[in-house]
């Protein structure tokens, strides 16, 4: 539905959702901002908004007291296999629960949507010991498979299927009588039309991989396969104390590609999510 | 195109059981509509039909072969759905080649199959359109589309009028009823609407809580309805219903005699069945008094309170009377029905 504002009904309500806009825009200015301040002008008071001088050497700096590169790919590569296997694992699970009739589905939906209940902290212990017997502690199978089999993929499993009890049953009929079986229908029919549950779900699986940290630090302890926000806390001093200027030129570069997501697919996230009855 | 034959056809969810023993011929080419009030189970036998519910018992045959176990792909049927049911994301030239590609079709083939129905269709210029860009009307023809493309032997069509404005049903009817002439491919149409039951059938089946009532022409039905529903349901407005009495000098209804043909039996209760236009204005008819006058420009409809019953009439003429004035209305004795006690007509 449309409602048409007066002009000074809008008006008081831009200005109200620029001044709720300060607490979420106010850090990101400050910590691109403090990036290239000398770090005396970073707890200048009062705070400037523009820095006087710019030092752009931060940015140089963070390649080299860590590998960042290396960290940043790990990071990515990373990030891109949990995307594509939830991706992969959640559209066909959420098919399944939605589509097709078998016995206790309900039920075992119900089980699995548990899974989102256990804290992370609960289970890390019990999985590093699994993975420990599988001898893949310091290495980055830990952080591409608790995601794809665990609770990010239990929500996009929610997500896929929440969309495709949304679909119309006369367009599987159709296929049906137009001669295709499930898995072409699914490939063919369905998956197209959940573009936008797909986005939804990749973005937001990318976004909790980028940032995940407690998984890196029980797994991971070697700094060439460290993960980016495993590899800001790095960024101290010999006395423990933290580099400001270069740790958040750091964090700058680790936020970009999280900017560059939202700002891409900001309105395919809203519309995902408008499938599911949960707010974007 | 090939026959269709349902032989005592059943379906149950569970201890609930929806259709009741189901006999339907179809003839080779025959247009078949099956017409009935919601929930009758008229839909769910189409889908029976097209492989879409299974079958509880009894057995569907297709051109002689049993279908009962069939998937709706080797029924070589195509359906038209109420709401389409186009991809929303293949264009109308995808849509429409959609089930010959998946059947093996070469390109060439697909793309003169489709231009071929396009053509038929009037579609020929929105081939590269996608559904959302298209009219209601413009979507049900590349419903229809999808289905003559394929040329299979049976055409399903469940409700595809429904979603249309009344003016558009009027065409698309005939866009139908014109292609049915054009490819003569047997079809079964189910509607909830009497009226396109009648302008389009070549048999009509009227169904009821999961039984058929009767099976005939349209005209046969609307003149020799077999029961009180067929009677009530086909027809509109609907037929006038006067419980009464069987005597030598009429049909009795309290302190009203009715004539009767000559042929009618002369005694027993009964139900006395006309139809809103089988009344007509006559000094000599019985007093009736108008509730309400709903001219209609080639007709007039009104609304009479006989006796203690409420019936309606149509007529020809343009009626100026008021509402609380009273006429005098007769019966074409001709062309009245009587029922007996279980419903059932009386000849």
């Amino acid at each position: 539905m449309k409602t048409d504002l007066s002009p000074r009904m809008k008006t008081a309500l831009y200005g109200l959702m620029c001044i709720l806009l300060i607490p979420f825009v106010f850090p990101t200015w400050w910590m691109i901002t403090s990036s290239v301040k000398p770090i005396s002008d970073i707890f200048a008071f009062p705070p400037d908004l523009w820095p006087r001088r710019f030092d752009f050497s931060t940015y140089a700096q963070v390649f080299e007291l860590q590998p960042f590169a290396r960290q940043y790919w790990n990071s990515a590569y990373i990030a891109a296999l949990v995307t594509v296997g939830t991706m992969v694992i959640s559209s066909m699970a959420g098919y399944a629960f939605a589509r097709i009739k078998f016995p206790f589905s309900n039920a075992i939906f119900m089980v699995v949507l548990l899974g989102l209940l256990i804290p992370s902290e609960v289970t890390i212990v019990p999985l590093f010991q699994i993975f420990l017997g599988w001898g893949m502690i310091n290495t980055h199978w830990p952080l591409i498979l608790v995601p794809i089999f665990g609770a990010p993929s239990v929500f996009a499993t929610f997500v896929m299927r929440q969309f495709f009890i949304a679909l119309p049953n006369e367009l599987e009929e159709a296929a049906r009588v137009d001669g295709l079986g499930r898995f072409k229908i699914f490939w063919t029919i369905a998956l197209p039309l959940a573009k936008p549950a797909l986005g939804a779900v990749a973005i937001f699986t990318f976004l909790h991989s980028w940032n995940l940290y407690l998984e890196p630090i029980v797994f991971l302890s070697s700094t060439q396969m460290f993960t980016l926000p495993q590899a800001l806390t790095q960024f101290t001093d010999a006395y423990g104390g933290a580099m400001w200027n270069i740790q958040l030129a750091a964090a700058t570069m680790t936020a970009i590609p999280v900017l560059l997501v939202f700002i891409v697919a900001q309105k395919q996230f809203v519309e995902g999510l408008a499938h599911t009855g949960l707010k974007g | 195109m090939a026959p269709v034959t349902l032989k005592s056809v059943t379906k149950s969810y569970g201890a609930t059981s929806v259709l009741h023993g189901i006999d339907i011929d179809i003839t080779d080419g025959e247009f078949v509509v099956l017409v009935g009030p919601s929930g009758c189970g008229k839909s769910t036998l189409l889908r029976m039909i097209a492989g879409l519910e299974t079958i509880t018992g009894g057995a569907i045959e297709i051109g002689g072969r049993v279908v009962n176990d069939l998937e709706p792909k080797d029924r070589d049927i195509a359906m038209v759905f109420q709401n389409y049911a186009l991809y929303p994301h293949m264009t109308v030239a995808t849509n429409m080649g959609f089930s010959l590609e998946h059947r093996g079709g070469s390109k060439a083939e697909i793309a003169e199959r489709v231009q071929w129905a396009a053509g038929i269709l009037g579609l020929t210029h929105l081939l590269d359109r996608y559904p959302r860009q298209l009219s209601g009307g413009q979507r049900q023809r590349v419903a229809m589309g999808r289905a003559i493309v394929r040329n299979p032997q049976v055409f399903l069509f469940d409700e595809p009028l429904s979603n249309l404005d009344a003016k558009l049903r009027v065409v698309m009817r005939g866009e139908i009823k014109g292609l049915h002439q054009r490819l003569g491919v047997t079809t079964v149409y189910v509607t909830h609407d009497q009226v396109e039951a009648m302008t389009m059938a070549d048999r009509i089946v009227v169904m009821n809580g999961g039984k058929v009532e009767q099976v005939g022409a349209p005209l046969d039905l609307y003149d020799r309805p077999a029961n009180l529903f067929v009677a009530g349901f086909i027809g509109s407005p609907s037929m006038n219903f006067i419980e009464g009495e069987l005597t030598p000098a009429g049909f009795k209804a309290g302190n009203i005699t009715l004539p009767l043909p000559a042929n009618a039996p002369t005694s027993g209760k009964a139900t006395y069945g006309v139809r809103p236009e089988h009344l007509m204005l006559a000094d000599d008819g019985v007093e009736a008094v108008v509730k309400l006058v709903e001219p209609m420009g080639s007709e007039t409809q009104v609304s009479l309170s006989l006796g203690e019953q409420s019936i309606s009439a149509v007529f020809r003429e343009r009626i100026k009377a008021q509402p609380g004035t009273t006429i005098r209305i007769r019966p074409d004795a001709n062309a009245i029905h009587l029922f007996d006690a279980t419903g059932t007509r009386i000849d």
